[in-house]
């Protein structure tokens, strides 16, 4: 089977001759359709930056980037925007709702932007937000709920317009652990029923605990990579923990 | 390191965000002074002391501009204060008191103050000689613009802004004390609950535009109102009008927003319920903003409209009374022949017509005389007259109560009248406006003196004034276009200054409120912007919200504006016994089109903004 996502030595670079700073270097991986894929690294290994360029916001100095059949690294600007539209969805730690908005409306912008009849919204809204359990807030400002209920109703909004690929950038960063659990099992659960693909970045090892996969990337470059296989969710909590100590040096960053 | 040095450093490392609130500040201040020492010329007051009118003009006008350059910057302080409070809440945490950061804002407010003075104060200097350069040859006016510095002009200057600056430095250092650590952080994050729409406000804001106008039309001679409020009824107008005009903002738009957002089917396609919700979001803030761009249009349209009403008139008139250049009775006169445009000898005799109840004194001309007189003015219907028949002028006819001759009796012989022109054939000050065209046999049969009378038209005879004199000196019964254009200029020459002068402050200053409001948006909008962009929106689609976002605060005060300067300008010209229709019309329509022109180069730099912002971020 073709891979979802193709990753072929990717580097990025910032500024110019002799500083020069290599954020990512010689990255290759694949992930397959209904992975759940989590990339751990120390700050400034470089997570955010692979994310970003994964994720079409930022662009890669060389290397390409598949997903599906179309090489996102090499796309113009506009056809990135529709791109991003159609295929991709995104989850950050700061929620980035827009706060003039409800959160029905929030929810569904992706589709109102790619001009879906308003029936067909309303429904997809309706089910979505079952599925997250932010029913009753949906005529609720982002300023009048909990952090935990903004990052469900951000979910809800990369989730909404069945995009190949979910991207999330510490998406437990902001909320407490009960809320946390909450949105992790529900991307596991949308995981397993739905085979939902998601890419998520954290430095949390319980966060990543929730993944199938887990690259570890450390100064710019993949180090390692393991995976949770038949093992219980506390098993290879524990795997990654240890994990992490063998990286060294940053732990103390990790927990 | 002192609280003094403190300041100064701030101001200096915050350029950017500061420079915005001090171009305004220095622009409040550059505009104040100039018109200041407009008014305080000798030249102007010179001319003052020929009306006392032009000084209460001149007055009134400095009031209208203090109170608007003091709106105009206790605005930008408070968006400037808004973006600032963080800073404030960080110098709060880190442990400085209360009463230090109230000083230090205090402090920075009037050093900025300070600055912008001396700045706003030396620009002013220079404008100020060059605008009354230019609005002295406006007025047809040969004077050398060589006023000094005036004192006066200064310690007034400063003495209005001293207080503008001691107020908005008084309400910083408020601030510190108002707020709560906490509130001060999320000063900029704090969402403004979704107003709702009330009949109420709407009916409320209809009925203070009706009394306003009803008001405003009144016949001034007659009315009731004007007796009971004196001459405190245009203040009362105005009141009416900005409530009316905020009420009307506040419900309205609110009503029309939230019914537009809560329509599925226009608001979720595309980005029409980001549009909508921007805007909403902001009603509060928007409706202040949007009553004044409305008033400042409004009288920007109304002074403008007035001054370009009462100049194209002064033009008209002229040419309606006075259609050749110069006419005189006698004999030719030497004049350089290289600005004639045309020369017309002719003689005339007078008769006296009884009409039903009085006898009417006509000038009598023959056709030949009339054929080359209409044909010099460009008349379209020249006839030819039979036999027993003639022509009537009458150039002050009004059907209302002139009466329309229908024949004369000239050596008892009755002459029915062919045809009735009601338009001028020579200057009235020289012959009348009433004449008769008779037949060349009739014209001989008349016993009466024969007057023989020149009539010249020149090239750019608005600037003629030597040639003028030097014939009014030597002629008899002259008439001069000329020296009748340049009385009626002068004549309106105060009001001409200060309706220009201020429709010009107003304009500069309504396109630059809605700039720097647009451009506040733009950064707080920044972020917003960013998420759509990470969602996918594409850069046509985030324009396109843009330009919508813009178009409705550049769009709707406009309207409203137009109608109120619309209103005003149908008041003032029925003051004035004017028609005003054709100069309004176009100077609405060039006002129309500058504004335009801000509306372009506002959102080219709303999106220059948010590019940066996503860009960026």
């Amino acid at each position: 089977m073709e891979s979802l996502l193709l990753v072929k030595d990717v580097e990025k670079k910032y500024g110019k001759d002799a500083n020069t700073f290599k954020a990512l270097e010689h990255i290759s991986f694949e992930i397959d359709h209904g992975e759940f894929v989590g990339i751990m690294g120390p700050s400034g290994a470089g997570k955010s930056t692979l994310l970003n360029v994964l994720a079409t916001i930022d662009t890669p100095t060389t290397g390409d980037i598949y997903i599906g059949k179309d090489n996102i690294a090499k796309m113009k600007e506009e056809k990135l925007a529709d791109f991003r539209r159609d295929h991709l969805g995104f989850i950050f730690q700061d929620y980035n709702l827009l706060d003039s908005l409800t959160v029905r409306e929030n929810i569904l912008l992706p589709l109102a932007i790619a001009k879906i009849k308003p029936e067909e919204i309303a429904k997809r809204v309706d089910e979505i937000a079952g599925t997250f359990g932010i029913s009753d807030l949906l005529n609720k400002y982002p300023y009048q709920i909990s952090g935990g209920q903004k990052q469900r109703t951000a979910a809800s909004r990369a989730l909404i317009s069945n995009p190949k690929i979910i991207f999330a950038d510490e998406p437990t960063g902001a909320l407490d652990s009960k809320s946390a659990t909450d949105l992790l099992e529900s991307m596991s659960s949308l995981n397993e029923k739905h085979e939902t693909t998601i890419m998520m970045v954290t430095h949390d090892a319980y966060a990543a605990s929730f993944c199938r996969r887990i690259l570890f990337i450390k100064d710019g470059r993949l180090s390692k990579e393991i995976f949770r296989g038949s093992k219980t969710r506390k098993e290879f909590f524990q795997m990654i923990l240890d994990e992490l100590a063998q990286m060294g040096g940053d732990v103390n960053d990790v927990i | 390191m002192t609280l003094f040095e403190l300041a100064l450093k701030n101001i200096r490392r915050n350029m950017k965000s500061y420079s915005l609130y001090i171009g305004s500040t220095v622009f409040s201040i550059l505009i104040y002074f100039t018109f200041a020492t407009l008014k305080y010329s000798e030249d102007i007051s010179g001319m003052a002391e020929t009306s006392k009118q032009i000084k209460g003009i001149m007055g009134a006008s400095a009031f209208v501009l203090m109170i608007f350059v003091a709106i105009f910057i206790l605005y930008s302080n408070s968006f400037f204060m808004k973006k600032r409070k963080k800073e404030v809440a960080l110098y709060s945490l880190l442990g400085v008191r209360k009463k230090s950061i109230g000083f230090l804002l205090f402090f920075e407010n009037m050093v900025i103050g300070l600055v912008s003075l001396g700045i706003g104060v030396v620009l002013g200097f220079l404008l100020s000689r060059m605008l009354l350069t230019i609005l002295l040859k406006l007025m047809g006016l040969d004077i050398v613009a060589g006023f000094a510095f005036s004192m006066n002009a200064l310690i007034n200057t400063c003495i209005v802004f001293f207080i503008i600056f001691l107020f908005t430095s008084l309400m910083g250092h408020r601030i510190i004390y108002r707020f709560k650590l906490i509130d001060l952080f999320h000063a900029e994050k704090k969402g403004e609950n979704v107003p709702k729409a009330r009949v109420i406000t709407a009916v409320l804001g209809v009925a203070s535009l009706a009394i306003a106008y009803y008001l405003a039309l009144q016949d001034l001679t007659e009315s009731q109102v004007w007796r009971v409020f004196g001459l405190a009824t245009p203040i009362v107008i105005i009141a009416f009008t900005v409530l009316g005009s905020y009420l009307l903002f506040h419900s309205v738009l609110v009503y029309v927003l939230s019914a537009l957002k809560g329509n599925a089917r226009w608001a979720w396609k595309g980005l029409h319920m980001m549009t909508a919700s921007q805007l909403l979001y902001r009603i509060r803030g928007n409706a202040k903003t949007l009553t004044l761009i409305t008033i400042l249009s409004a009288t920007t349209i109304t002074s403008g409209g007035a001054v370009f009403g009462v100049y194209y008139n002064a033009e008209k008139n002229v040419r309606e009374y006075t259609p050749y250049t110069f006419m005189w009775e006698g004999e030719k006169q030497a004049i350089d022949t290289s600005i004639i445009e045309s020369e017309i000898t002719f003689y005339s005799k007078m008769i006296r017509v009884a009409l039903d109840k009085y006898e009417m004194e006509y000038v009598v001309i023959d056709e030949a005389t009339f054929g080359k007189l209409a044909k010099d003015l460009g008349w379209s219907d020249i006839q030819k007259l039979r036999q027993n028949e003639v022509f009537a002028i009458d150039a002050f006819f009004d059907e209302r109560w002139s009466e329309k001759l229908d024949s004369v009796t000239i050596n008892k012989v009755e002459f029915p009248v062919a045809k009735f022109y009601d338009k001028v054939l020579f200057n009235v000050e020289t012959l009348g406006g009433n004449a008769i065209v008779v037949p060349e046999q009739l014209y001989d049969e008349i016993k009466s003196d024969e007057t023989l009378i020149q009539a010249v038209k020149v090239t750019n005879y608005k600037n003629q004034s030597a040639v003028s004199d030097r014939l009014a000196a030597s002629t008899e019964n002259f008439s001069s276009a000329t020296a009748d254009y340049k009385n009626t200029i002068e004549s309106l020459g105060a009001l001409l200054f200060v309706g220009s002068f201020l429709g010009l402050v107003f304009l500069v200053a309504t396109g630059s409120i809605i700039f720097f409001k647009m451009m506040t948006e733009a950064e707080e909008d920044k972020a917003k912007y960013a998420i759509l962009h990470k969602i996918g929106v594409s850069k046509k689609d985030m324009n396109r919200t843009i330009r919508g976002q813009v178009g409705v605060i550049f769009t709707v005060p406009l309207v409203l504006g137009l109608i109120h300067g619309g209103v005003a300008l149908v008041a003032v010209s029925n003051m004035f016994m004017m028609d005003f229709l054709v100069p309004v019309v176009i100077w609405m329509l060039a006002y129309t089109m500058i504004y335009a022109m801000y509306y372009f180069a506002t959102v080219r730099s709303f999106i220059k903004t948010i590019r940066r912002g996503y860009l960026e971020g």
